[in-house]
């Protein structure tokens, strides 16, 4: 085998030699092997690539000059693999560029057929090129596209499986690889022009905008760290924001995470094109469950929308049995037996794994949905629960037309008050209560957890007043919520829904900073499963 | 509060009226050049005095009159401009004066908010940012090179879309053979035909020799200046060996850097022996961190022994074929290609200068430099010289760990 990564690496080539290609898809979670040989601040997609090469003792491997990184780790890995070649790649097209690329195709051949010492024979290429010639489908179907740096194959498979559209791959991993050859009298050139004419991705000088069609009914834009190549056509895109367009951030070796799958999962939902199954009840009682990492909450509803009983309870180690339990409490409350239940829905963190749901939807749809029914004018909910934070905008009609939830730490979340209370010695309780006044206006620097944690301490040994800590860390929180919100543009009435709500030194503190008053709902713990009971009734 | 930070803070505060931040942006440099021209330090030789009012003086040029400017970045062939008296802009340099006026965080901030990644290179933040907001008026022409850097060609890609100012992308390829001359040559001719027909006015060819063959002059004067840079203790502060840049770099070829390097080499003769211990430094200095200022600026412990981006080509350019023989120079340029190429240029400059160690900085979203640190850490331990590589930004200082690399710079120092 030959590990490649770039879709212009003459694949067939290496398949005409009898070799088998395998593009490297590296899914590493640590960088043990890569970060002895290379720089820890690089891209981490480059760092998986080498990590996979060293940890699987891979032998041949073919790169492109695509970019710093790439062109760095041939660099080192060049003693390191028995077989290494770096296929320079031209950034422009025309004859000139052409040759340049043939030359560097001959070279790669030479240098294999050296190593192998194995003939190459331009039949095979022609007839693997004969093999993959155009078929023109001509499919008008609706469609996605997904844009930016690579992404990886299963996150690629999930979205084409969980969506009704046609899933377009305009990233490193989506080229199709059809020929089109017509000059057979000088194969290898026609060859090198064809894959110059792929797809240009970012790396390439010539004009993208090309690629994006109008009809596309979302984009899904991908950007690795330390990647450079692709935020800029995001920044352009985000300006026109005239198509729905969701930005996923990753370091490629997490794309698969749940996090970005809810993100995907979500947009697809609001963009109309998520797979649903049929429903066809309508009668009965309905229930959404929202099992969430602190708490797991279950609605009861009937098919008049009213509310006939809700549970909340903490979510135990397992969260399956904690959504059986709160299940229970809320049959319980409502005087209901399983039976009688028509449908459920799941949502949040744990919804995957709840068994005894019909349907999951995600906890952003859910809220949404929630928020809309409990007050129609509400157009963002801000939404703070134990260990994340989102903002939800919502259209008149009640659709979540965008979201940002907030990076994968406890920053601005109701875990970073808890910690909080414990450091101050007092409970969560207490720390809610109102906090107007204060004597001296603190301000709490780091967003982080730990390191506003070790400020707090330094507070309370230079003996500030407990009270004006309070108000310091309320601050804090409410302004990563309205960083959040600023991310997505303000637009009220604000609803702001998850156990923090309950907090009203919290409220105060993002109501200022808003300049507006926030709705917050009878029991702000509970419009997720709400959400989930309402779709559950309606089936959309 | 001192005047520079009485300076930022109105800059800061008039952000949203980009026109007054020009203007203030112009004063700030014009103050900075009759400062430099009045206050003469004396610590500074003759030279490297002229060099800084030159660079000062060459951004402030090409601010003033963006209708006959060109945006470029620090490898791009500005012997076109030259020959044609149009005047060129770097991103790198323009970046690092607003880190000294201490705005590039809120450049930064700006480029970030509109989409840009906050795993880029600050050089490009800082620079977006400032187009962003206007504070940079739009030039006449762009040009970049695709080579040593990812950044260059998006970032030009974006701003001359932005603008609608013409770009002229050159594309280097990374290995030397006859076929990519002949590719870097005939699109050095279509940028002199670009530049001809944006500028509305003719390449003259004799100049442009003329421009290579100062070229050529400044290239032997370089070396003679190596042949003492041994032996002598020269370079003052940090800053300067990045102003060089100006002169190894865009502004080569013109007749002020040729009599900039005549004074140089004059200067370094008469400069004191080499005493306390020398740092050779890998790419860039970090000229506002901390740290490396009270270590490095005017010190007679530490000296600066050089930095290799000033000599990422040192051979003749072609003066009869000048497009030919800039086609070579950019291929061979010791940053691009392989890293053999940088790693053989390192050994040669250090086997002249003989540094008692080597930093590597690795400024952040670097990739090119930090994928050869440890490449480059083998060469060190070859050669039997201590290294040192450590991280942060050489433009936004809020990426410094200082205390962290305070101490690791310290024991790297002591263990001289
Ligand atoms: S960015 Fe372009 S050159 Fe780089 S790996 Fe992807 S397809 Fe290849
Ligand atoms: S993700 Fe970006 S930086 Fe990383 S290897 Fe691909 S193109 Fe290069
Ligand atoms: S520091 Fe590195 S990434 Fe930044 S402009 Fe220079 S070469 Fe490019």
């Amino acid at each position: 085998m030959i590990g490649y990564v770039c879709k212009y690496t003459p694949v067939e080539i290496i398949e005409a030699f009898g070799e088998k290609p395998v593009r490297l898809d590296p899914g590493y979670k640590s960088y043990e092997h890569a970060e002895a040989l290379i720089h820890s601040n690089m891209c981490s997609f480059a760092k998986g690539v080498l990590e996979n090469i060293i940890e699987n003792n891979i032998e041949e491997v073919v790169l492109t000059a695509c970019c710093d990184s790439i062109k760095r780790l041939y660099d080192v890995l060049k003693d390191k693999v028995k077989f290494i070649h770096l296929l320079d790649l031209p950034r422009k097209k025309g004859p000139l560029a052409i040759d340049l690329f043939y030359n560097e195709i001959i070279e790669f051949i030479e240098a294999y057929q050296a190593f192998k010492n194995k003939n190459f024979a331009e039949e095979n290429l022609l007839k693997i090129l004969e093999s993959k010639s155009f078929n023109k489908d001509k499919q008008s179907t609706e469609s996605i596209a997904i844009l930016g740096a690579r992404l990886k194959d299963d996150v690629i498979e999930k979205i084409t499986n969980s969506c009704t559209a046609k899933v377009i791959n305009f990233t490193c991993t989506g080229e199709q690889r059809v020929f089109n050859i017509e000059a057979k009298d000088n194969l290898l050139k026609s060859y090198a022009e064809s894959l110059l004419n792929f797809t240009p991705c970012m790396r390439m000088a010539e004009d993208r905008s090309k690629l994006i069609n109008k009809e596309f009914k979302g984009i899904i834009y991908n950007t690795i760290k330390f990647c450079d190549f692709y935020s800029y056509e995001y920044a352009e895109l985000k300006s026109k924001a005239d198509l729905p367009l969701l930005k996923v951030e990753t370091d490629y070796n997490d794309s698969n995470s749940g996090q970005i799958l809810t993100r995907i999962d979500a947009f697809l939902e609001s963009t109309g094109i998520k797979k649903m199954e049929k429903q066809k009840t309508k009668k009965g009682y309905f229930v959404g469950v929202d099992s969430g990492s602190t708490s797991t909450n279950v609605v009861i509803i009937d098919e008049n929308k009213d509310i006939i009983s809700y549970s909340i309870i903490p979510t135990g180690p397992k969260a399956l049995e904690s959504a059986f339990k709160a299940f229970e409490i809320a049959l319980k409350n409502a005087g209901l037996q399983e039976r009688d239940i028509t449908s459920i829905v799941a949502t949040g963190y744990g919804r995957v794994s709840i068994p005894f749901a019909d349907r999951i939807v995600t906890e952003i749809t859910c809220h949404g949905k929630g928020a809309f029914f409990v007050d129609n004018a509400i157009r963002t909910v801000i939404d703070i629960g134990g260990q994340d934070s989102k903002v939800i905008r919502l259209d008149d009609s009640g659709n979540v037309i965008d979201f940002v939830m907030n990076d994968k730490c406890s920053a601005g979340t109701g875990r970073f008050l808890e910690v909080m209370a414990r450091t101050l010695g007092i409970s969560i309780e207490e720390m809610a209560k109102v906090q107007r006044e204060v004597k001296e206006n603190i301000t709490i620097t780091s967003m982080c957890t730990v390191f506003a944690e070790s400020e707090v301490i330094s507070l309370i040994a230079q003996n500030k007043d407990q009270r004006d800590i309070i108000h310091a860390l309320n601050k804090s929180i409410a302004s990563k919520a309205i960083s959040l919100v600023d991310r997505i543009g303000r637009k009220g009435k604000y609803m702001m829904t998850g156990g923090v709500a309950k907090n009203q030194g919290v409220v105060y503190a993002i109501e200022s900073r808003l300049g507006e008053k926030l709705i917050i709902p009878f029991e702000p713990q509970i419009i997720g499963a709400l959400g989930a009971a309402l779709i559950s009734l309606e089936g959309k | 509060m001192d005047t520079v930070k009485i300076y930022t803070n109105i800059i800061k505060d008039n952000m949203n009226r980009p026109e007054k931040v020009n203007k203030l942006i112009n004063f700030g440099l014009t103050a900075a050049y009759y400062y430099v021209s009045f206050f003469k330090d004396k610590r500074i030789p003759k030279s490297l005095h002229y060099l800084n009012k030159y660079s000062i003086k060459s951004i402030k040029d090409s601010l003033a009159n963006p209708q006959n400017s060109a945006w470029v970045n620090l490898f791009a062939p500005s012997e076109f401009l030259i020959a044609m008296d149009i005047k060129p802009l770097f991103i790198e340099a323009y970046s690092s004066f607003m880190s000294g006026f201490f705005i590039e965080d809120y450049l930064i901030d700006t480029a970030e908010s509109r989409g840009m990644s906050n795993t880029l290179c600050s050089y490009h933040k800082t620079f977006i940012g400032a187009s962003e907001l206007n504070i940079l008026k739009k030039p006449k022409f762009m040009m970049t090179t695709s080579m040593i850097c990812d950044a260059n060609i998006p970032t030009f890609k974006y701003l001359s879309k932005k603008h609608g100012v013409p770009l002229y992308i050159i594309d280097i390829p990374y290995k030397y053979s006859k076929d990519s001359v002949v590719y870097v040559k005939k699109q050095l001719l279509e940028v002199a035909e670009k530049l001809e027909e944006v500028f509305n006015r003719k390449l003259d060819i004799d100049k442009l020799r003329e421009v290579v063959k100062t070229e050529n002059k400044i290239r032997a004067l370089m070396k003679e200046y190596l042949n003492y840079a041994g032996e002598k203790r020269f370079i003052p502060t940090m800053t300067f060996e990045m102003y060089m840049l100006f002169a190894s770099h865009v502004f080569i070829g013109s007749k002020e850097v040729l009599h900039f390097y005549e004074m140089l080499v004059e200067d370094i003769k008469r400069a004191p022996e080499r005493s306390g211990k020398s740092i050779f430094f890998i790419h860039l200095l970090p000229i506002f961190e901390k740290n490396f200022k009270d270590y490095f600026n005017f010190s007679d412990k530490f000296h600066i022994a050089g930095s290799d981006l000033n000599y990422d080509f040192v051979d003749e350019i072609d003066e009869n074929d000048p497009f030919k023989g800039i086609a070579e120079k950019l291929i061979l340029n010791s940053f691009n290609g392989e890293i053999n190429r940088k790693v053989a240029r390192i050994k040669e400059l250090i086997e002249k200068i003989k540094p008692d160690g080597i930093i590597q900085f690795c400024h952040l979203g670097c990739k090119q430099s930090m994928g050869g640190t440890f490449i480059i850490k083998n060469l060190a331990s070859e050669v039997g010289i201590p290294f040192l590589y450590l991280d942060g930004d050489c433009v936004d200082k809020r990426n410094n760990q200082e205390g962290q690399n305070r101490t690791r710079l310290e024991a790297f120092l002591e263990m001289l």
